[in-house]
């Protein structure tokens, strides 16, 4: 009994010393962690002309060096199909996380909301599966030349089920926000 | 020796009736202190070295047996009839040790010390051990949800007090807010909390003071015994189960071990109003203790394994700074979030482990002590985030520490009314880090040493002890573009400690104490970058931050009235801590990024003052009856900006009444307890002239009342112990400010919980 139990505290000691001597000196790459780096707006002007697009870019992810944001200028008195793309860039390739929004699409909502004199309205928004709006694409609609600003958020519903609703503001308390992003915007 | 005569045995007529030893001399011990734990007697012997106590009803008690020289002896009997028992006392040894010893019963007690243990501990069981060190007057918690709890002492957290666990310092990744101490409770036979001298052993840092989780002594008798404990509580349907066996050997005395194991797993969690989804936790813990005891030579091996997986409610999940401005407007959380009544954890969750392995061998030579401390530690923490997609397996936040302490001592035994120990120690710590960026890599090795001596003559005892320490740090951060960033760190810190006690009549004890303390900055506080989503804030560490450095002032005033029936404590403290270390928010740099622009709050430093008192009561009005009333005042400012300090625990008073049953023919150490907390509103919070720090004004005082009842019976030789108890009797909504969920929920509402002790 006792010379087993020996053995028993013995390998645990062994076992111990294992655990502690086997750990790695070097510094291994870590497994990366999403970041969001950019969320693009890609402007297709119904009827033709140029795409247009305009982009918030933040480098390096949170913190360190400033983000990079584009004022949005659009023509007056006109009709685009808009589709948002968040990408993180920090990887070669930029990784679309758009894919697994869009995969997910009854968790997650994007609102658009112009300020009033900005003189757009954005409507048209896709739906997820259960005719819910995700807002991946929709349609921005123009008036007159007028500065003003838009803000677009991305919201991420947390429940099991999400229990997403067509009725849910941008401030529902059943969803939270993974971005947030204000621009300028100019009609000229 | 006194024999008991009486032919005719009346319930509670009972003798227990003793004679003491020392072990190697023979020496029959007069003036050794006998107590019965459960009713409180005391009585000396005489000079045949016996006592005896009277009118003792059947049933178990603890006899405690302690001399001047000698360990505590303590012995569990069973009394169905008339006994007498032969006590023979572990040899003299003159050193300073763990004296612990309660202060109640007027004996002697080294530096500020404060004691959970016996009932009060019996309690707890199946709460965490902050929970548990709350019951201490003083202490509180600061808590994630009601499943995350770890302890303030003071006002004061984290990595400003230390926590040794089975007499190793315990090293995880104790800094942050929701990073809650790797112990199981049920390790413990004692909680106990020091400030003073006897913290210079562990640590030069203890600006808060040192938590000492201490393990029950092997076995000391041939044989083998074991207990169950058992807990089930009604409001989240959590249930316990802790076991434990210890052995022994009879052929091999010298030979001594025990094995201990604890499974707990919860339910979600109810408020009064709803049920929080996803509040659950699981633990799952053993631990290993085996020993080998000569005269002259005494070693013990010790592995624990400790692993949890808690659950955080999912609706306070904040992405920025909006999200936390809509949630404190709710009342209360979307249903969504509420009514689900599982086991089930989803994200966000945390998952825990943490592994100790020590050796620890004292030699004897002469009047000296030697002892030796190796121990490895190795923790994991894996936070796991709500994440966009749902194929995402991997924790966001993954840290793994690993840790090598050695720790040398030296005791003297008492000559000249002098006792000391001296020491030294050492350490070695690797930490890593995947996935989400909140600490570097790192590499840090310390070593210190320490002495300090005891005088003790009639009335006075005089305590004065030093320690320095040098720590270095090598921190590595990979950036994105396989880039490091390196930092290197070293800190010199030096502590002090000088106490004294006088007692100038054996109902009075003065105890006053000076202590230097200081703390290295901890690498969070150095280089932490990134966002801290709890509270919707850019946190940014600096690394031109110096250590700490505080002077701690306390006066302690014990009164124990001769008859017993009136007991009163009072401490009081003023810390004054130089190069304190604090968040502040800097209002005109926010952090702009993609999910919108959050406030920035960088660690600076400043002298703080944080001075309060603890007082404490005990009145008996009746010999059943009994009254313990406590309050806890604390004061803390930051001295530069001339304003409080944030998330200081509010003052409280707590009001006790216990009822001893008078014991019966089976059942004996019956009783009933009450008690009333009151919690009062934090006002002295940060004003936002410098900076908004806190946007939700701190929750409302609230009163809580819990009751307690237990027996214990003996069934077949066996003991067994029913307690059942009540937290939150009225059901009230509350929300505490030390609590970083009061912005979205309610407290845990009523609940009921029964335990069960067997003891075979």
């Amino acid at each position: 009994m006792k010379k087993h139990l020996l053995k028993v505290a013995m390998g645990i000691l062994i076992s111990g010393a294992l655990i502690t001597s086997c750990k790695k000196e070097t510094v291994e790459e870590p497994n990366e962690e999403e970041v969001i780096t950019t969320m693009k707006l890609s402007f297709v002007p119904v009827g033709g002309g140029s795409t247009l697009t305009y982009q918030f870019k933040d480098a390096d992810g949170p913190g360190g060096a400033a983000p990079i944001q584009d004022e949005i200028v659009l023509a007056p008195s006109k009709s685009y199909n808009v589709t948002v793309q968040i990408l993180n860039e920090i990887k070669t390739p930029a990784e679309d996380i758009t894919i697994e929004v869009a995969a997910e699409a009854d968790a997650h909502r994007f609102y658009y909301e112009p300020t009033a004199g900005s003189n757009i309205v954005v409507s048209g928004l896709n739906n997820d599966a259960n005719s819910v709006p995700v807002g991946i694409t929709g349609t921005w609609a123009t008036g007159a030349i007028a500065t003003g600003k838009l803000k677009v958020t991305l919201r991420h519903f947390g429940g099991t089920p999400p229990g997403k609703a067509i009725g849910d503001l941008v401030n529902s308390p059943k969803s939270s926000t993974d971005i947030e992003v204000e621009f300028n915007t100019k009609i000229q | 020796m006194v024999i008991a005569n009486n032919a005719i045995a009346q319930p509670c007529n009972y003798l227990l009736s003793g004679h003491v030893e020392d072990v190697d001399t023979n020496e029959k011990l007069v003036a050794a202190t006998a107590s019965i734990k459960e009713t409180g007697k005391q009585i000396v012997t005489n000079e045949k070295g016996d006592f005896v106590f009277t009118a003792l009803c059947a049933g178990e008690y603890t006899l405690l047996i302690t001399h001047v020289s000698c360990d505590t002896v303590v012995k569990k009997i069973i009394l169905t009839k008339d006994y007498h028992i032969d006590i023979l006392m572990p040899h003299t040894r003159k050193v300073l040790g763990k004296v612990v010893v309660n202060a109640q019963k007027g004996t002697a007690n080294t530096g500020f010390k404060k004691e959970l243990s016996g009932r009060a501990l019996e309690e707890t069981k199946g709460l965490s051990l902050a929970e548990a060190l709350s019951k201490i007057n003083g202490i509180t918690i600061l808590q994630t949800g009601s499943t995350i709890s770890k302890p303030v002492i003071h006002g004061l957290h984290s990595n400003r007090i230390l926590t040794i666990n089975n007499g190793v310092r315990q090293e995880g990744q104790q800094w942050g807010n929701e990073h809650a101490p790797e112990i199981d409770p049920f390790i413990a036979d004692k909680l106990i909390v020091i400030k003073g001298v006897d913290e210079l052993r562990y640590g030069s840092d203890a600006i808060g003071g040192v938590i000492l989780v201490e393990a029950k002594p092997l076995r000391n008798k041939p044989g083998h015994a074991a207990e169950i404990n058992n807990a089930y509580f009604a409001n989240n349907r959590q249930y316990v189960f802790s076991g434990m066996f210890e052995q022994q050997l009879k052929k091999q005395p010298a030979f001594r071990f025990r094995v201990q194991g604890t499974y707990k797993k919860g339910a979600n969690a109810t408020t009064p109003n709803y049920r929080l989804n996803n509040t659950g936790s699981e633990e799952k813990n053993f631990s290993i203790t085996t020993g080998w005891k000569k005269e002259k030579f005494n070693t013990e091996i010790f592995y624990s394994h400790f692993a949890t997986k808690v659950g955080i409610f999912n609706g306070a999940h904040i992405g920025n700074l909006t999200d936390l401005l809509n949630a404190i407007v709710a009342k209360k959380p979307n249903d969504v979030f509420l009514g689900q009544n599982t086991y089930t954890i989803q994200r966000p969750y945390q998952d825990v482990s943490h592994d100790l392995l020590k050796s620890k061998s004292i030699f004897y030579s002469g009047e000296h002590k030697f002892t030796i401390l190796l121990a490895g530690q190795f923790n994991h923490r894996k936070e796991f985030d709500i994440v966009r997609s749902s194929t995402n397996k991997n924790p966001q936040l993954d840290l793994s520490i690993y840790t090598i302490t050695e720790d040398l001592s030296w005791e003297h035994q008492k000559i000249n009314n002098f006792s000391g120990i001296a020491g030294v120690s050492m350490m070695q710590q690797d930490n890593s880090y995947n996935g989400r960026y909140f600490i570097p890599n790192y590499f840090a090795y310390s070593f210190g040493g320490y002495y300090i001596e005891k005088w003790s003559k009639h009335k006075w005892e005089l305590q004065a002890g030093v320690r320095y320490d040098n720590k270095s740090i090598n921190t590595t951060r990979l950036k994105f573009n396989a880039d490091t960033i390196n930092y290197d760190f070293n800190f010199s810190t030096f502590a002090s400690s000088f106490n004294t006690v006088y007692k100038p009549t054996e109902n009075w004890k003065l105890n006053t104490n000076i202590s230097l303390a200081s703390r290295a900055p901890y690498v969070n506080e150095l280089l932490s970058d990134g966002i801290h989503h709890g509270t919707a804030t850019y946190e940014k560490g600096d690394i031109s931050l110096k250590p700490e450095h505080s002077i701690n002032v306390s006066a302690g005033i014990n009164y124990q009235h001769s008859s017993k029936n009136f007991s009163m404590d009072v401490l009081l403290y003023s810390n004054s801590i130089n190069n304190f270390i604090y968040q502040q928010p800097m209002p005109n740099n926010p952090v702009l990024t993609i999910a919108g622009a959050f406030p920035l709050i960088a660690y600076k430093q400043t002298d703080a003052v944080l001075s309060g008192f603890d007082i404490s009561a005990l009145i008996k009005p009746l010999s059943a009856l009994e009254w313990t009333s406590k309050f806890s005042f604390l004061y803390a400012r930051n001295k530069i900006l001339n304003d409080w300090l944030i998330l200081m625990p509010a003052n409280r008073l707590g009001n006790e009444i216990t009822y001893n049953l008078k014991n019966g023919k089976k059942i004996t150490n019956k009783y009933l307890s009450a008690e009333m907390m009151n919690v009062m509103q934090q006002n002295n919070v940060p004003s936002d002239a410098n900076g908004k720090q806190d946007y939700k004004v701190p929750p409302a005082a609230y009163t809580l009342i819990s009751m307690n009842a237990s027996a214990t019976m003996v069934v077949y030789k066996t003991s067994v112990t029913v307690s059942i108890g009540v937290r939150n009797l009225l059901n009230t909504a509350y929300r505490d400010y030390l609590n970083s969920m009061r912005y979205f929920t309610d407290e845990m509402g009523r609940n009921i919980s029964i335990r069960l002790k067997i003891q075979l």
